[in-house]
């Protein structure tokens, strides 16, 4: 009995362990069966989550390629399509400067005198002060990655000098690099300097040979493009025609003659190891054949004779007769001085029979090289201007001038940058707190002017014709009569050379502050050698004993030497 | 006169040998395809071919260029500027657009092949795991809570417009019509998309590449290349009650092709996906051929489904665009990010 109890509580017993381990057991596989769907839940949001994140990251990298690119830095400002075939950048030139005279400017006074001692003031002369001389905002850009397009309008001193404040418009269509067209206002491919931007010269002023005798802008077309694997560039121009580098103006053009240009420039040691490398020359030239209009403005000129030569210092030292020298070498008023024919009906009254024009061809002619090795540039120039101009009405006094101006300028970056035709970039920006100072440059260069001989002759002109108000006695008095004919010598230079030395600090690529030290002597134009009494003999005298008049041959002396400081202080982007 | 009137006469002759050569020197012409999503495999074997078949007819060189993304981002890109001479897109009214904003095409355009301009045909099936783990057999186990569906945007693709008409004719069968039922129905299967890919070929690498969902709605022919590059031994193909009859089209882009110069070959192009050796390479890619004598031939590869088509349930793609995808549609009230 005892057993059999013992063996019956040892099986129930033994049950009772089995059943509950089965139960626990049962109990874990649930539990497992839940954390193994948990896991795989939480893995599939792992997993979306991931795939969210890829299909975000391909939407983002999409829609880069289809954002506009916007860019505001160092290179300036703009935006462009992601493609690149559209974009637009905003950019702009100014510079402040100031000039002080030490000797040699003009000044009202002797102008109005007309017994000047430094030739003429024309409103456009600045003397010791300061003055904005360039303030360009400039909008260019690209469309459908080949048309170039550039608008330069001028707010600046330059403007004074110009019809329009319209400097550069333009588009140059770039088919392919060896094949560009260019279509609008803008520098033709004539010289070397004017081709550099203003912002990127060495010297506050260009020399005679930009300043004076190759244009500045004109209005054309012209195709050009690079060759050689760029080492040949070349260019061929049609425009209306400039008289010179004086200005920006580019007025209607008066007559139908075009002005025809050509130039090539080779770089043959482009991108070779070598210290030639920087090696750049070339020629350039125009032709042209004009029969201008009389000068008869009272002001200025038309277009194809220049309306006067500037020194470095940037004073008028050369003019031909226009209504401005007949009126102070006269004297008298525009109304009694100048016309055609007079209005005022002085006997005496000249008009438009003693006024210069451009009466047939004009060539230019420009060799032209540039050379940079390491911190050392330098850049050289010569111009040669051969144009037929006449006097009154007729061509009966024309003859042929030629002009002539050279350069030759060098530069040495003293902090080591590699110089170039194109601006530069300093190794280290300038900033006080680091301890950098920027990019310091010296420059110096000497430039030279000389008028033809011919410009200066002394004699009796036989254009002026009889009819309407002009009667045959006035006529025969204004052809009998002697004077300047072409140029006064007694107020424009024979020739000009200029000394200028400077130093330039490059703050960064964007800001520089120049100074410059400019010495130029003259031939002539200094006035009369002796003086005697003032042009402004009464109302439109025709011969006067005043030896500043126009009908008198007496000696010139040489214009006072000019010596100024510039400064200039320059943004650019 | 004479000598001048020969004089002329045999200037233009010489003119015009420069222009027409008298031997005729072989040609390069490249033109692109664009194509929606899943086509890569089909195009790759059909453009080797075509370009085999246009040098032995013509001597000819062409190369053919593809793009590949959703139907309905691919025609807003020609629309906006992508140079396609030919488009191959997932639906009639993604071409239609063509048309309708671009005008780069004609308005028949569809008249202008067999088979209103659609080559090959597909449908819709689900692929799902193997072993089929959550037990899908037809519509309605998709739209279950805790069944995760892959499906690309009806918005920007154009499988994905066919998978949502497909759901919404299988709620309309099986509820007596009722609209409402049927956007309840296509509603839960949307919030049952943990993702939405801008395309078929997206969705599949959801789905197969990185594991993700319990069932992917797909073109029966990315179901059948998923199977087959990916072994059998990974996936099923799951053919539902009822499915939708897709027809993905083809035109020649008109004003790209005339443009270019592409029109002749372009033309050709499409015309070759008709012959027996285009219908060929689609039913080798698992698109249904409409070739009586190639479809017969490979009937046996695609499962017989009951198909409804987009004329018959929805009247047309136009009205189907307007209703369900345009902006603010039906989907828009469904879907909500």
């Amino acid at each position: 009995m005892k057993f059999k109890l013992k063996t019956i509580t040892s099986a129930l017993v033994t049950g009772g362990i089995l059943l509950g381990s089965h139960s626990a057991f049962a109990n874990d596989s649930d539990e497992l069966e839940k954390l193994r769907a948990l896991v795989q839940d939480l893995d599939q949001k792992i997993r979306v989550l991931d795939r969210k994140n890829e299909l975000a990251e391909e939407a983002a990298a999409a829609k880069k390629k289809e954002t506009p690119i916007l860019n505001a830095s160092e290179k300036g400002f703009g935006f462009k399509s992601a493609d690149g075939n559209f974009e637009i950048k905003l950019k702009g030139v100014v510079q402040a400067d100031g000039r002080y005279f030490e000797s040699g400017q003009n000044t009202v006074t002797q102008a109005a005198s007309g017994a000047s001692t430094a030739g003429y003031l024309t409103s456009e002369d600045a003397n010791t002060g300061s003055l904005l001389r360039r303030v360009r905002p400039t909008i260019e850009g690209t469309v459908f990655d080949k048309y170039d397009f550039r608008f330069t309008e001028e707010f600046g001193e330059d403007k004074v000098t110009s019809n329009s404040g319209i400097v550069d418009a333009y588009i140059d269509a770039r088919f392919d690099p060896s094949f560009k067209l260019r279509v609008g206002k803008f520098k033709p491919f004539v010289g070397l300097e004017r081709l550099q931007s203003a912002a990127d010269i060495k010297f506050i002023e260009r020399s005679y040979v930009t300043n004076a005798l190759l244009p500045n802008r004109d209005l054309g077309a012209a195709i050009h493009g690079d060759l050689f694997e760029g080492k040949l560039n070349y260019s061929l121009g049609i425009y209306n025609g400039v008289a010179d580098g004086g200005d920006i103006k580019t007025s209607a053009d008066v007559n139908k003659d075009k002005d025809y240009s050509a130039r090539l420039f080779a770089t043959p040691f482009k991108n070779d190891d070598t210290p030639l490398a920087g090696l750049g020359f070339g020629l350039a030239a125009t032709y042209g054949d004009v029969s201008g209009q009389v000068k008869d403005t009272v002001n200025g000129s038309t277009s194809e004779l220049t309306s006067g030569y500037k020194s470095e210092g940037q004073q008028t030292i050369f003019k031909y007769i226009d209504g401005t020298v007949l009126r102070s070498g006269l004297g008298g008023t525009a109304s009694n001085v100048v016309g055609t024919p007079s209005v005022s009906g002085v006997a005496s009254d000249p008009g438009a029979d003693w006024l210069a024009k451009a009466d047939g061809r004009r060539y230019r002619f420009a060799p032209q090289a540039s050379y940079y090795y390491g911190p050392f540039g330098v850049l050289a120039e010569y111009a040669r201007v051969s144009e037929q101009v006449g006097v009154g009405r007729t061509s009966a006094n024309t003859v042929t001038l030629n002009h002539e101006a050279w350069e030759i300028g060098a530069s040495y970056l003293v902090t080591g940058e590699d110089a170039s035709f194109k601006g530069v970039k300093p190794k280290q920006n300038f900033d006080f707190n680091k301890g950098t100072w920027g990019a310091w440059e010296l420059a110096a260069r000497y430039s030279e002017l000389n008028l033809d001989d011919d410009t200066f002759v002394f004699g009796t002109s036989s254009g002026a014709i009889a009819g309407n108000s002009v009667t045959k006695a006035q006529a025969t008095a204004l052809n009998t009569t002697k004077h300047w004919l072409y140029a006064d010598p007694k107020t424009s230079v024979k020739s000009a050379h200029t000394w200028t030395t400077g130093i330039n600090w490059y703050l960064n690529p964007e800001v520089k502050f120049s100074l410059n030290y400019l010495y130029t002597t003259f031939d002539g134009g200094g006035g009369p050698e002796t003086s005697t009494g003032t042009p402004r003999a009464g109302t439109g005298t025709l011969v006067s004993n005043n030896s500043a008049s126009l009908t008198s041959n007496a000696k010139a002396k040489d214009r006072e030497d000019e010596k100024a400081i510039f400064v200039r202080a320059q943004i650019a982007f | 006169m004479k000598r001048y009137i020969l004089g002329l006469a045999a200037l233009v002759a010489g003119l015009s040998t420069l222009t027409n050569p008298i031997v005729a020197s072989a040609a390069d012409v490249t033109i692109l395809n664009v194509s929606y999503d899943p086509t890569r495999e089909l195009y790759q074997d059909f453009n080797a071919a075509f370009a085999k078949y246009w040098q032995a007819k013509t001597g000819d060189k062409v190369t053919v260029k593809a793009s590949h993304g959703g139907s309905g981002k691919q025609a807003r890109a020609i629309i906006d500027g992508l140079d396609a001479d030919v488009a191959t897109l997932a639906l009639a009214y993604d071409v239609d657009q063509l048309y309708e904003k671009g005008k780069l095409i004609p308005k028949d355009w569809q008249k202008r092949l067999p088979h209103n301009s659609s080559p090959y045909t597909s449908t819709i099936v689900f692929l799902v795991r193997k072993g089929n783990p959550k037990g899908i057999k037809d519509w309605n186990d998709v739209v279950k809570p805790g069944v995760s569906v892959i499906t690309p945007n009806p918005k920007t693709s154009g499988g994905a417009r066919w998978n949502y008409l497909a759901a919404w004719a299988y709620a309309l069968k099986n509820n007596n019509n009722d609209e409402a039922k049927a956007k309840e129905f296509v509603g839960k299967l949307f919030k049952n998309v943990p993702v939405l890919d801008t395309g078929a070929r997206g969705a599949t690498t959801t789905f197969v590449e990185r594991g993700i969902g319990d069932v992917l709605l797909a073109w029966e022919n990315e179901a059948f290349l998923a199977q087959k590059e990916l072994g059998p031994d990974k996936f099923e193909i799951v053919v539902p009650s009822l499915s939708i009859l897709a027809e993905p089209p083809v035109t020649v882009v008109d004003k790209v092709a005339n443009k270019r110069g592409t029109a002749a070959v372009a033309k050709a192009y499409l015309e070759y996906l008709y012959t027996e050796e285009g219908q060929e390479i689609a039913a080798k890619n698992y698109y249904r051929p409409t070739l009586e004598s190639v479809a017969k031939k490979y009937e046996k590869q695609f499962p017989k489904i009951n198909l409804i088509t987009i004329d018959d349930v929805f009247g047309g793609w136009a009205k189907a665009q307007k209703t369900h995808f345009a902006d603010g549609g039906t989907f828009d009230e469904i879907y909500q990010k």
